[in-house]
């Protein structure tokens, strides 16, 4: 079954939609993670316009986090002034990232920037990611030792600790200055409007390791700022280039949130190391395929674009 | 010597016995609007008409044009191996859509710079329309041109239907044009040509009107009239789906 999409203005098969919503969700669910970094680039192979792919995709996170944001929230699991330092460096950062990919539209290099972006962040991430697990994996099969100083202990004191503008953070249990926040908030907040992503895989391991806050907290921070920054790119998105298409959006959504519910209990039966590297293995292979696209001799040498969209 | 002044005397006199007036032509469409609707696929467009003055030799040009279209195209280069987006031209007034049908090949209608005079057929459409670039520019625009050709095939925007129309008795003619799923809406306009000895001898237009119906167009007026109260009610939208699914999932 057909359906037209008002905004991307393509008629694509609504279950196509659904299962790649449902695909994603379930592997989101599974993992813990957002999807974005797998459901902008999909979006682009089935054809929509990267601009609209781009903001649908933060419409959508938007649904998919308020959901988790709200179990958090009643669990009381989240760090409501760390997460609002971070909200503020994240509207900042959405704000920019908007005006950026507006004008690097209208340079026409908008889809090899979103390309290099995805290529640099995934192959970071994915690398230092799939390092950390196959670690884990070996010194758990080594009989399981704790290395010394993981976890127990005060930690050091590193150079986050010498910046000024210093602030108690009673439900994390710090005080530290308020810039490595803002700063982290303003990243992912410029990467919700570039990508399209909600940022949770360069959110979380910075909370875990720049900002040492409590992993049991973590989750639940990241996703209330990027509940927020999403809903912020959208209306900014839909204000200021028109590109955010409800109709996509809510079919991703419908097939996200079943695929979650299935993905969350397929990975309870996983051991945490090992989906981590797997993981890690599909930030890789979503990486290489990126950058293959970008050296390999396309098959017309030419690209038109319409003023204001996409392709022709 | 004779045989060949009889011959040519023949030739003369026949379109005269024949053609009592001058040629005429006229045409209408299936449909003046064509809807785009949530199961829109693409759409089959019949035009029909008649000729007056119409000889056995005559053929027929039909011509459906889109709404026109401003384009960047750029060439891309390589740089440290990752290819690049380069050398933008840019070229105003391009059709979005253009279809073709004709009783013969183009071809054998008419001659190529027949053609290019009168504006008919893709290259010579896209030749004029580009001359403004063309002029600012040192640059070859042959490939650039060539590669809005390619684009608008590859999806069924620019297509050529040879012997696509159908010529019956009587002067009477028909042309089936189809529009692809990808569609863009606007103002079109249908032109139809008699060609008599390689020229256009007479010439109508008829118009259509493709729109958004229905739901797209509700929530295409509302995402552009209102683009920052439709983003917002696409956030609360998102955050209610969002509820429905803690609620459904999440509450023991």
């Amino acid at each position: 079954m057909q359906i037209y999409l008002p905004i991307a203005e393509i008629s694509v098969n609504v279950f196509v939609l659904l299962g790649l919503g449902a695909g994603v969700g379930f592997l989101s669910g599974m993992f813990g993670v957002g999807g974005g970094f797998l459901m902008t680039p999909l979006l682009f192979f089935i054809g929509i316009p990267p601009a609209v792919a781009v903001s649908t995709q933060a419409n959508q996170i938007c649904a998919s986090s308020a959901s988790g944001a709200l179990a958090h929230w009643k669990r009381k699991t989240l760090d409501l002034k760390m997460g609002l330092l971070l909200l503020a460096g994240g509207s900042a950062g959405s704000i920019l990232g908007v005006q950026l990919f507006a004008y690097l539209r209208s340079l026409g290099q908008i889809d090899l920037f979103i390309s290099l972006s995805y290529v640099g962040f995934l192959g970071i991430i994915g690398g230092l990611m799939f390092l950390e697990s196959v670690r884990a994996i070996l010194r758990r099969n080594a009989g399981g030792a704790r290395r010394a100083g993981a976890g127990g202990g005060r930690r050091r004191r590193t150079w986050i600790d010498r910046l000024p503008f210093k602030m108690r953070f009673p439900t994390s249990g710090l005080y530290i200055s308020v810039i490595p926040p803002v700063a982290i908030g303003f990243l992912v907040g410029t990467l919700a409007a570039i990508m399209g992503v909600g940022g949770g895989f360069v959110m979380v391991p910075a909370m875990i390791y720049i900002l040492r806050m409590p992993t049991n907290v973590v989750v639940g921070t990241s996703l209330f700022q990027i509940l927020f920054v999403t809903a912020l790119t959208t209306v900014l998105q839909a204000g200021q280039n028109q590109t955010v298409d409800i109709v996509l959006a809510m079919l991703l959504t419908v097939g996200g949130v079943i695929g979650a519910q299935f993905g969350a209990r397929a990975g309870r039966h996983m051991k945490a190391e090992e989906l981590r590297a797997l993981l890690a293995f599909m930030v890789i292979a979503v990486c290489l395929k990126l950058g293959w696209d970008l050296v390999v001799t396309p098959a017309d040498l030419f690209e038109v674009m319409q003023h204001g969209r996409g392709g022709l | 010597m004779i045989g060949a002044l009889l011959v040519s005397l023949a030739l003369q006199g026949q379109p005269t016995l024949l053609t009592s007036e001058p040629p005429s032509i006229v045409a209408a469409l299936t449909h003046e609007t064509v809807e785009i609707r949530e199961d829109f696929s693409g759409q089959e467009l019949v035009l029909y008409g008649a000729t007056r003055g119409m000889t056995i030799q005559d053929e027929i040009v039909v011509v459906l044009r889109g709404p026109a279209r401003d384009l960047r195209v750029m060439e891309k280069q390589r740089n440290f191996g990752i290819w690049v987006n380069s050398a933008p031209l840019e070229f105003e007034n391009i059709p979005s859509y253009y279809a073709i049908a004709t009783s013969l090949p183009l071809e054998e209608i008419a001659t190529p710079e027949s053609l290019a005079g009168s504006g008919i057929g893709l290259p010579a459409t896209l030749a004029i329309r580009a001359a403004p670039t063309a002029a600012q520019t040192e640059r070859d625009i042959r490939p650039y041109l060539d590669a809005i050709g390619r684009a608008g095939s590859r999806n069924d925007l620019y297509a050529e239907a040879q012997r696509g129309v159908e010529i019956l008795d009587g002067g009477l003619f028909r042309a089936t044009i189809s529009l692809p799923p990808l569609t863009p809406v606007g103002n079109y306009v249908a032109e139809v040509y008699l060609f008599r000895d390689g020229r256009a001898v007479a010439s109508r237009s008829a118009s259509l009107r493709v729109e958004k119906a229905g739901l797209e167009r509700f929530v295409y007026e509302f995402a552009h009239d209102w683009p920052w109260l439709y983003g917002l009610f696409c956030v609360v939208l998102a955050v209610l789906a969002g509820y429905a699914g803690y609620l459904a999932f999440n509450r023991r």
